[in-house]
């Protein structure tokens, strides 16, 4: 353990949020460490060019790289520690402790913490989903953004989400041939159009983004087909043709409506679902919102949340996206300087205000376009029996199905079929494990309590945990118990 | 295999989720391998037999310890070895963890279904010339009690044990040690009794028992969240709460219990088969089935107020990841990915509670430390008891539920 540093607010997690509210606390006169596992800041959205790579010139590359590099030039001149290649695997109260890319763990003193672990791909388990070929919008993303790479000849885009057009944008920019883009939701109507249009005050960037994504498409000559979902992904060993069908507005398959297409890559992009292994491991109380991602935190109009002390802003807390997480980060920071008592009530009231106004628009757009992008109940039934559910593990659904017929409970279910006990820890497949309880059962999702948390939250090298300081407890001995031991 | 039928391995849901029975011959409260398997070995000879547990079964102690069989003696057996009357006890603990072991090796094909059950062998080591005394004293009385053990040193060990760090000088081998899966055990014992025609009720926590005064079928009647139902005879099988139980009845068990820590680690090429144990220091280390690493061995999960009950701590996996690495250095880049805590139930005199009370007649208890290990053993004996008292053969004295708790 030892030797650690005492901070006024710890912020984990370098994206928009986690900037964000760090910025705004040590601005406020707090003392602020951010960290964060990648190697730069800037999240998962405003992801960098990886080591090795260097950006002659910026202003070549996408808004979202000079937004992304705007923002965390807007750190210089602060007096925020930053610490990459950092990950907080265990919170014991205000014991936060930190592993470093090579170093051993180092436990730190933190009063406060913000949580801004932001978010990852929803996990969708179909037939033919593991198939090499078969790749997720974020990891995608990553490898354009941060290697400059593109796998595959002919791509099949399938998703939904506000974001999910611009995927295939991007990567028809960056020079994917992408033979088709699936949205599960339904086409915008006349009436979808008018809400927008209604809630497009302040929301000009978003909209005019979504615009240039849509020119994009139409530029490279991607189709986009509305209401259809891929089913299954067939081939001998690696992707050779996708199967895609028609859904109703509970994305549930249509019968009788598959086609069939030669691709060599399936990029999936259903969304992002919170990171919420910190959040459940320091306790906090969760609710379920399938708008924004499924499981999300309960938290209070300044970002706290049940658990004193703790703050949570951002993707992590619910999907919204980075505008939204850049104001709650905002917000969470202040809070965290007001609760220190840095700054005054209506100090920090007046400085949340433009972030609430503008938190208070981009909602009245998500609330316009949630008919498009609300995520179907159809999502969780696309997986057979013979569908590999629990990755790690390779847990087949017909498994879960055996156990499941024994139990409601998802530490049991865990138990009999070793589903989550891998190295992602259930990241990938406890909902869908979750879903599967509830059906069977007869509960919906949000009734399905999550397995127990348990620290690291990331995995750690025995060498990086391993603490040869620490005396160990005596062996047990007869009458220990009597000789006023714990 | 696609379509191919699969065995049933748990009981269904909807068997354990009806309406409590008004009234049984047995009442065994605890659903983990104790009460599982005393329902299961009663219910085989025809006794009516009901199990009520207060949460799902195997959730405690007996699905959350390593799965392993202990043989060679522990530090604490060794340590009261002075007198003869401990001589004798070590070596009746000794034959009993033989014939325990015996059950194991049959217990799969009792129970008609794998329980990974594997003979992988295991050391115990030492890093002092003291440890090695210790070793060298602690084979001859496994020599003497007939557990098959040998101290290798020097050459040889690098030889056997090329994974064993240098400042290992010494270890005891024992060839019968080895692990069976906690995770399946208790729930085929809980099926295999309701097939036999036990009746098993989950979320049927007891809150409180009346002991009617008479004997006969109305003997006790047990109030549980599930309801109420009368019983002839009680069995108290609640492991940690065990002690709750028998209080109910006005009974002392000398039960205490703690939370244990537990780390386990991504999967790894297969680096070693035996378990792995120190004579000196808390460790138990094995490379699982998954060719995952568990490491365990006594490091402390403090208790706090529910629901977390025992949340594993960073102490603990740090000390006991340093014991693990010091005594296996391979291990240094493996990545532990989970920790976990389970309750462990202690007496402190290490001799179990199993029998009938002679202060409450028809109050039965099956408790043991080394539960995993002993409990197959100990519920056939007790079930062996309850159905035919005068043919079994008497437990010894140091069983007692009603012997003092104070030392």
């Amino acid at each position: 353990m030892g030797g650690g540093h005492d901070w006024d607010l710890l912020v984990v997690g370098g994206g928009p949020a986690g900037i964000s509210a760090a910025r705004a606390a040590s601005e406020a006169g707090l003392n602020v460490v951010l960290i964060d596992e990648r190697p730069s800041l800037g999240g998962q959205i405003y992801k960098q060019p990886g080591p090795g790579f260097t950006v002659p010139d910026p202003a070549a590359m996408d808004r979202q790289f000079r937004y992304g590099r705007s923002l965390i030039e807007s750190l210089h001149g602060t007096r925020v520690e930053v610490r990459l290649r950092t990950s907080v695997v265990a919170v014991e109260d205000q014991q936060v402790v930190l592993v470093t890319e090579g170093s051993p763990a180092q436990t730190v003193t933190a009063t406060r913490m913000v949580l801004a672990p932001g978010a990852h791909d929803r996990p969708v388990p179909f037939p033919g989903w593991t198939l090499p070929g078969v790749v997720t919008a974020g990891g995608l993303q990553t490898l354009a953004k941060t290697q400059r790479v593109l796998p595959g000849e002919r791509m099949l885009f399938a998703g939904s989400g506000p974001v999910a057009l611009a995927f295939p944008a991007q990567l028809a920019h960056y020079g994917a041939h992408i033979v088709a883009a699936l949205e599960a939701g339904p086409a915008p109507n006349t009436a979808d159009l008018f809400r927008i249009a209604r809630a497009a005050r302040g929301n000009a960037a978003l909209l005019r983004d979504a615009a240039r994504y849509r020119s994009l498409l139409l530029r490279h000559r991607v189709p986009v087909r509305y209401g259809r979902i891929v089913v299954r992904i067939e081939g001998d060993g690696r992707v050779e043709r996708a199967v895609h069908a028609a859904v109703d507005s509970d994305w549930q398959v249509i019968p009788g409506t598959e086609q069939s297409v030669e691709v060599d890559v399936v990029c999936v992009g259903y969304g992002f679902i919170p990171s919420v292994e910190l959040l459940r491991l320091v306790g906090c109380d969760f609710g379920y919102d399938e708008d924004l991602g499924g499981y999300v935190v309960h938290r209070d109009e300044w970002q706290r949340t049940t658990v004193g002390g703790v703050y949570a802003a951002g993707d992590g807390a619910g999907v919204e996206g980075s505008f939204v997480a850049m104001d709650e980060g905002r917000i969470a920071g202040l809070a965290a300087a007001l609760d220190a008592g840095a700054i005054s009530v209506s100090d920090a009231s007046v400085a949340a205000a433009p972030a609430r106004r503008r938190l208070a628009r981009r909602r009245a757009l998500s609330s316009a376009t949630s008919r498009l992008y609300r995520v179907g109940p159809g999502i969780f039934e696309l997986s057979t029996e013979d569908t590999v559910v629990c990755r790690c593990e390779g847990v087949r659904q017909r498994d879960l199905d055996a156990a499941i017929e024994s139990t409601d409970d998802i530490n049991v279910a865990k138990a009999y079929t070793r589903a989550g006990m891998g190295p992602c820890q259930g990241k990938n497949c406890q909902r869908q494990v979750a879903a599967l309880i509830a059906r069977r059962h007869g509960h919906t999702i949000a009734d399905i309590p999550l397995a127990t948390p348990r620290m690291p939250v990331r995995p750690v090298p025995i060498g990086a945990l391993a603490d040869h300081s620490i005396v160990g407890p005596t062996l047990f001995l007869a009458g220990e118990h009597e000789r006023g031991q714990q | 295999v696609s379509g191919a039928s699969r065995p049933q391995r748990w009981v269904p849901a909807q068997s354990t989720r009806g309406t409590l029975p008004s009234s049984t011959d047995v009442l065994v409260i605890g659903g983990g391998i104790a009460g599982t398997a005393t329902a299961y070995y009663l219910a085989k000879a025809g006794v009516e037999v009901t199990l009520v547990e207060r949460g799902e079964l195997n959730r405690e102690a007996s699905g959350t310890n390593a799965g392993s069989f202990h043989l060679q003696l522990a530090i604490h057996q060794l340590s009261g070895q002075g007198t003869e009357g401990d001589r004798e006890r070590l070596f009746a603990e000794a034959r009993l963890s033989l014939k325990a072991f015996e059950i194991w090796q049959k217990l799969g094909e009792e129970l008609d279904g794998p329980l990974d059950v594997h003979l992988t062998g295991g050391w115990m080591v030492a890093e002092t010339a003291e440890q090695l005394r210790t070793l060298h004293d602690k084979h001859e009385l496994e020599r003497l009690a007939g557990i098959e053990t040998e101290v290798v040193t020097g050459s040889e060990l690098r030889a056997r044990a090329p994974y064993l760090a240098e400042n290992i000088i010494g270890a005891t081998y024992c060839p019968l040690e080895g692990h069976a899966n906690p995770l399946v055990v208790a729930p085929l014992y809980a099926l295999r009794a309701v097939q036999a025609g036990a009746v098993i009720r989950t979320h049927a926590g007891v809150l409180s028992i009346d002991v009617n005064g008479s004997t006969g079928a109305r003997r006790f009647t047990v109030h549980t969240e599930a309801g109420a139902i009368d019983a002839h005879r009680v069995v108290d099988c609640a492991g940690a709460w065990s002690g709750e139980v028998a209080a109910m009845v006005g009974l002392r068990l000398p039960i205490r219990s703690e939370g244990l820590h537990v780390n386990v680690t991504e999967p790894r090429p297969p680096m070693f088969t035996p378990m792995i144990q120190h004579i000196g220091r808390r460790l138990t280390l094995k490379q699982t089935e998954q060719n995952t690493f568990i490491i365990g061995g006594g490091w402390p999960s403090p208790a706090v107020p529910p629901p977390r009950r025992y949340p594993t701590i960073w102490h603990s996996a740090a000390g006991n990841t340093a014991v693990a690495v010091s005594v296996v250095p391979g291990l240094a880049d493996v990545r532990v990915v989970r920790t976990w805590s389970g309750v462990i139930v202690f007496t402190n005199d290490f001799s179990p509670a199993v029998g009938e009370s002679a202060k409450v007649s028809g109050f039965h208890a099956c408790v043991a430390s080394a539960g995993f290990t002993f409990s197959p053993l100990f519920a056939r004996q007790l079930a062996e008891h309850m159905i035919a008292p005068t043919a079994a053969s008497p437990f010894p004295q140091r069983y007692s539920l009603d012997r003092s708790i104070d030392q």
